[in-house]
């Protein structure tokens, strides 16, 4: 049969291509191939379904006991994306992702060849303040965070978030650990050729280090998208609100529960589509960025 | 001036290209404020050559501007500007909506961004005095005699305890029962000449409740039990059953809890047993605020609600109730009685603002028609207003009085009576009850703590039907106690 | 040839241009993580008055937050996220991971959607979240459960169900790339192990504990730590879903920071608190270092 034919090919995991012979296993196979179908729902079902309610009214969605709206009407969607000025959030948006995706590659990325590679006279002490604060979630000190940006006068304005990418302790890990993979006869070549510091970090480590810097570009961006907290502080009530600071500030107005949905779902769609074009890159990304963890 | 110097030296030492891009970011609000000087100025040359006395150059930055959704009122607004502008022309407005949170005020004030003006909440005020965030503006009012104006009873919600004055009420409120008038309809609740048969009574609200959830499905009342709000809803019960002190004012500056009293306790019982009993509250009671209480009286999830009359704007405008469906009667009684909680949403003043920008701003009110004087500007500015009450199908109903001045109080009236666009029947009761004694102040204490402890109860005792109520509530006044005591000092 | 005289100097030179190359990253970490942190300790001795200090409390602010009427509550409540995150959100990527890589139809699909929730921004899957748990019919988990014939259930309205389905929700959203990691930790294990295995005669389920389970414990240490981590840093989750409720049955401790510090404006007590969890963390993770070091040793 065909569906087990492809077994034999089996490359990894604890069920291998002559296994597969046994009805048992054949059983067995079948089931986990039932178990990831499912999975597949659980995990897509939500995004689904915010697309499907919000194309109800708001009567349809408190009293109606549906999952799919009575008709598919686009003028109600963009009936909500006008009125809250959504080309405006999203424009904000990519402002604010371009310049922390940037930051977030650039900072990150020459501590980490600091750490892994020069490893200057007394790197370590860094290297531990470093790790330190991976452990230390920054939510704790976010009053006293939002107080220095106040004093030195960046309030409402993209700067204090495009640089707080650039303090992120998880992606300098990710960056440490790939550079140390980096053949070291390289970069003695580059050295003993007369490459400068800099030099060797643009013409060696950048071109050498493409998967992990497409990784950390996905989820800077990604991560810059959804970040609400931070922007809500800095930047709402300014023209430079952002898709997520104006879905954040929905739980201080009292806006109907169809139009935060729309909300939602208008929030969802940029990581969706840039998901579905990168998926390959994201998913080999993520498990290969983290696989020498 | 030292803010850009701290600035410029940590700029400095990142990399040049950023910081160039940093100082371009900062430089440009410098620049428009100089255009705007000039502006100013210009306008104040032409002013002086007609006006005699010179008056300061003043802009005021209004945080009660409507939020870019709203055009209708926005356009209301601009029109409210430019009546402005022609009174004042020394005086620059800017709009600057802000939408009072309490997660972003305090970063905001702190950063100098407070607009002048700006609207906030009826539980903020003793928070906002304490931490020296808002204006003391008594001398303001006192000069234009709005201090005896003002309802007093509202006035000492905006005082501190030494009686300065820190805010104006924009609107006074008194709760009452806001009802879907077409689920009365459609359960039969109507009497002879075809109007809703409103409960008067806590015992009504659970019978009608049950014979609107039967006939059509929908919940009977809207109870909160997310956040504060349900506290703040409960204590309405709480005087109806006879709990009318909930908290007792030592009068030594010391408070004494009072939430486990056998009339308490009634209440909270009779609230438990609209959940399990009577089965007439929304699914989810703990997923009900302020907000989706009137989405499901707008769209007829449920058919009453506890809320005020300067909330109309909310079942209609905002969730889409016709107009003639609404109604609205007095908080129910009790077996103690009947009790109507009220106050007043405030207007405050940036902490930062100058006498000038203070009374500047407070001219502005005057062309709102928010003020207690009856000139040709305010009495042009209420009805505006209504109008686009009327336009957007919000009632224009009668305010409650926080101006007590009869000139006020007389131009207000005729204005509702032009527009009036609802049938008073629909809302006699509430305003019967509400000129009556049945008014009640907030409780005195640290009330806010007092709902949060109250809410804790209701979400207890609404997922729960086993729950103990004698117990929560007991448990509910130690925990108040506590927090009296740490506040005020033990007795 | 002049360099080989003075190795000493040019090896300073070249340490001060790394330091250099490093500079203004480690200004953000002082800017963004480290001064914010220091700045809260201060700020947790002091009373104040929006953000400025007022005066010198010594430890009242502590004693403030430990006698607060929900205080224990969220102490309390921080073990049981601990834990149910321990049994579902540690155990369940795994579960994916192993799994997955036993297919091979359609792998590079289920790979993708397992790790799709976690590219959702949080924010818009809390708000969905919400209203899949409602109670009553409309509730779309109820509507589901409605179509098997079973329900309503009450979810989150629940207290015994509350934290676990809060996990369940942060498990939905992070399982995916945790997933991701231990498969391809399992893809890399040699091949020749499993035959070797087979040819002792060790079945399925044998490999699986022997071989797939000890290769990917490493990875599954770090990972555990950061997952306890993680349980600190709760705080939307609950606020949104039912502001702690029911009665305080989801409180968390950073909810609890966020409420003095945003709600109440008591910046002194809201710092008091973020130090007390910090310090519960740095305890934790001095733990975990010493134990991974020892292991290497």
């Amino acid at each position: 049969m065909w569906f087990f034919d492809k077994y034999n090919d089996k490359k990894d995991g604890v069920i291998r291509g002559y296994d597969i012979r046994a009805t048992k296993v054949k059983i067995l196979a079948l089931i986990i191939m039932l178990v990831c179908l499912l999975m597949v729902c659980v995990s897509l079902f939500p995004a689904l379904w915010v697309f499907l309610a919000s194309f109800k009214d708001i009567k349809e969605f408190t009293r109606n006991v549906t999952i799919f709206p009575e008709k598919y009407d686009w003028s109600r969607m963009l009936g909500t994306w006008n009125a809250f000025k959504f080309t405006k959030y999203y424009k904000n948006s990519l402002i604010a992702i371009l310049g922390c995706s940037a930051c977030a590659i650039i900072f990150n990325g020459l501590l980490a060849y600091g750490f892994a590679i020069l490893k200057p006279k007394g790197h370590k002490i860094a290297l531990g303040l470093v790790m330190w604060s991976l452990m230390i979630p920054g939510i704790t000190s976010i009053v006293a965070l939002f107080r220095n940006i106040n004093l030195i006068g960046l309030n409402q304005s993209f700067i204090p978030i495009w640089f707080s990418f650039g303090a992120n302790a998880f992606w300098v890990v990710l960056f440490k650990q790939y550079f140390e993979g980096i053949p070291k006869e390289l970069l003695e070549a580059a050295k003993l050729d007369g490459c400068g510091v800099l030099q060797i970090f643009i013409k060696i480590m950048l071109p050498l280090s493409k998967p992990i810097l497409v990784v950390v570009a996905i989820f800077s961006i990604t991560a810059a998208w959804s970040d609400f907290l931070l922007p809500y502080l800095v930047l709402n009530g300014t023209d430079k609100t952002t898709v997520m600071v104006k879905l954040f500030s929905f739980k201080d107005t009292p806006t109907d529960a169809v139009s935060v949905l729309r909300a939602a779902f208008f929030a969802i769609i940029p990581p969706t589509v840039i998901f579905a074009i990168f998926q390959r890159q994201i998913t080999d990304g993520a498990a290969s960025g983290a696989v020498k963890g | 001036m030292k803010k850009k110097l701290i600035s410029l030296l940590l700029c400095g030492t990142m990399i040049a290209a950023l910081s160039a891009c940093g100082s371009t970011e900062k430089a440009a609000p410098t620049e428009t404020e100089t255009v705007e000087e000039t502006t100013t100025a210009t306008d104040d040359a032409a002013a002086e050559e007609t006006a005699t006395e010179e008056l300061p150059e003043v802009t005021i930055t209004l945080g009660m501007y409507p939020e870019d959704t709203l055009v209708d009122d926005i356009a209301v607004f601009d029109g409210y500007i430019a009546t402005y502008q022609e009174l004042h022309p020394n005086v620059t407005c800017v709009p600057d909506y802000y939408k009072y949170s309490t997660d972003t005020f305090m970063p905001m004030v702190e950063s100098g961004n407070c607009p002048t003006i700006f609207e906030s909440w009826f539980t903020e005020p003793t928070k906002l005095i304490a931490q020296g965030a808002i204006a003391d503006i008594t001398d303001e009012l006192e000069a234009r005699g709005w201090l005896d104006a003002m309802n007093p009873s509202i006035k000492d919600l905006l005082s501190d305890s030494n009686g300065r004055v820190y805010g104006v009420p924009r609107d006074g409120y008194a709760l009452g029962l806001m009802c879907n008038v077409e689920l009365f309809e459609a359960a039969g609740l109507v009497d002879a000449d075809g109007y809703p048969t409103l409960p008067k009574t806590w015992d009504d609200v659970a019978e009608m409740g049950k014979a609107i959830k039967d006939a059509t499905g929908s919940a009977g009342l809207v109870l909160l039990a997310q956040d504060n709000a349900g506290g703040w809803h409960f204590s309405n019960i709480a005087w109806a059953f006879g709990a009318t002190q909930l908290t007792i004012d030592n009068g030594d500056g010391t408070f004494t809890s009072n939430l486990a009293s056998d009339e308490a306790i009634a209440a909270m019982e009779f609230v438990k047993s609209l959940k399990w009993d009577y089965d007439i509250l929304t699914a989810d009671p703990l997923s009900e605020n302020w907000g989706t209480g009137f989405t499901q009286l707008g769209t007829g999830n449920a058919a009453m609600y506890i809320g005020a009359n300067d909330a109309v704007a909310q079942p209609t405008q905002v969730n889409g109730l016709p107009v003639d469906k609404l109604a609205m009667t007095a908080i129910p009684a009790g077996p103690g009685g009947q009790y109507s909680l009220y106050g007043g949403t405030p207007y405050f003043f940036s902490k930062d603002a100058t006498p000038d920008e203070i009374n500047a701003a407070l001219d502005f009110l005057e062309v709102m028609g928010k003020a207690p004087v009856a000139t040709e500007s305010s009495v042009a500015g209420m009805r505006a207003g209504a109008e686009a009450n009327v336009a957007n199908g919000v009632p224009v109903i009668q305010g409650f009085p926080c101006w007590v001045n009869q000139d006020y109080l007389d131009a207000q009236a005729s204005v509702v009576n032009e527009f009036s666009n609802v049938d008073t029947k629909l809302f006699q009761s509430y305003f019967d009850a509400t000129a009556s004694k049945g008014l009640h102040l907030e409780e005195p204490g640290s009330t806010q703590d007092m709902y949060a402890e109250l809410t804790k109860v209701l979400q207890a005792v609404l997922t729960d039907s086993n729950a103990d109520v004698a117990a929560l509530m007991k448990q509910a006044n130690d925990n108040y106690q506590t927090i009296l005591d740490s506040t005020f000092g033990a007795e | 040839m002049k360099a080989a005289n003075k190795p000493k100097e040019k090896f300073r030179k070249r340490d001060l241009i790394s330091w250099l190359v490093m500079l203004p990253s480690l200004i953000l970490f002082a800017f963004f993580v480290w001064e914010p942190l220091l700045e809260n300790i201060r700020l947790s001795f002091y009373s104040t008055k929006m953000y400025e200090t007022v005066a010198f409390t010594g430890l009242k602010n502590y004693n403030l937050v430990l006698h607060d009427v929900d205080f224990m509550a969220a102490f309390k409540n921080t073990f049981s996220y601990t834990l149910w995150s321990l049994v579902i959100g540690f155990f369940v990527p795994m579960i994916i991971g192993v799994l997955i890589t036993e297919t091979v139809h359609l792998k590079g699909f289920f790979r993708m959607a397992v790790y799709f929730p976690n590219i959702m921004p949080s924010l818009a899957t809390i708000w969905i979240w919400s209203y899949f748990f409602l109670p009553g019919a409309t509730g779309v988990l109820n509507i589901i459960a409605g179509k098997m014939g079973m329900g309503p259930y009450e979810w989150l309205n629940d207290p015994r169900w509350t934290i676990p389905l809060i996990i369940i929700t942060l498990t939905w959203k992070s399982a995916g790339s945790t997933a991701l990691i231990y498969m391809a930790n399992i893809a890399s294990i040699s091949p020749d192990l499993y035959e070797a295995a087979t040819i002792d005669g060790a079945g399925i389920m044998q490999r699986i504990r022997h071989i797939t389970i000890p290769s990917i414990f490493g990875i599954a240490k770090t990972m555990l730590i950061l997952q306890i981590i993680s349980v600190f840093q709760i705080l939307y989750e609950p606020m949104i879903f039912k502001n702690g409720g029911p009665n305080n049955a989801s409180i968390s401790l950073m909810m609890l920071m966020y409420r003095y510090g945003y709600r109440d404006y008591n910046v002194g007590k809201a710092a008091s608190l973020s130090v007390l969890v910090c310090i519960i963390l740095v305890i934790l993770s001095g733990i975990y270092m010493r134990a991974t070091r020892e292991k290497e040793n």
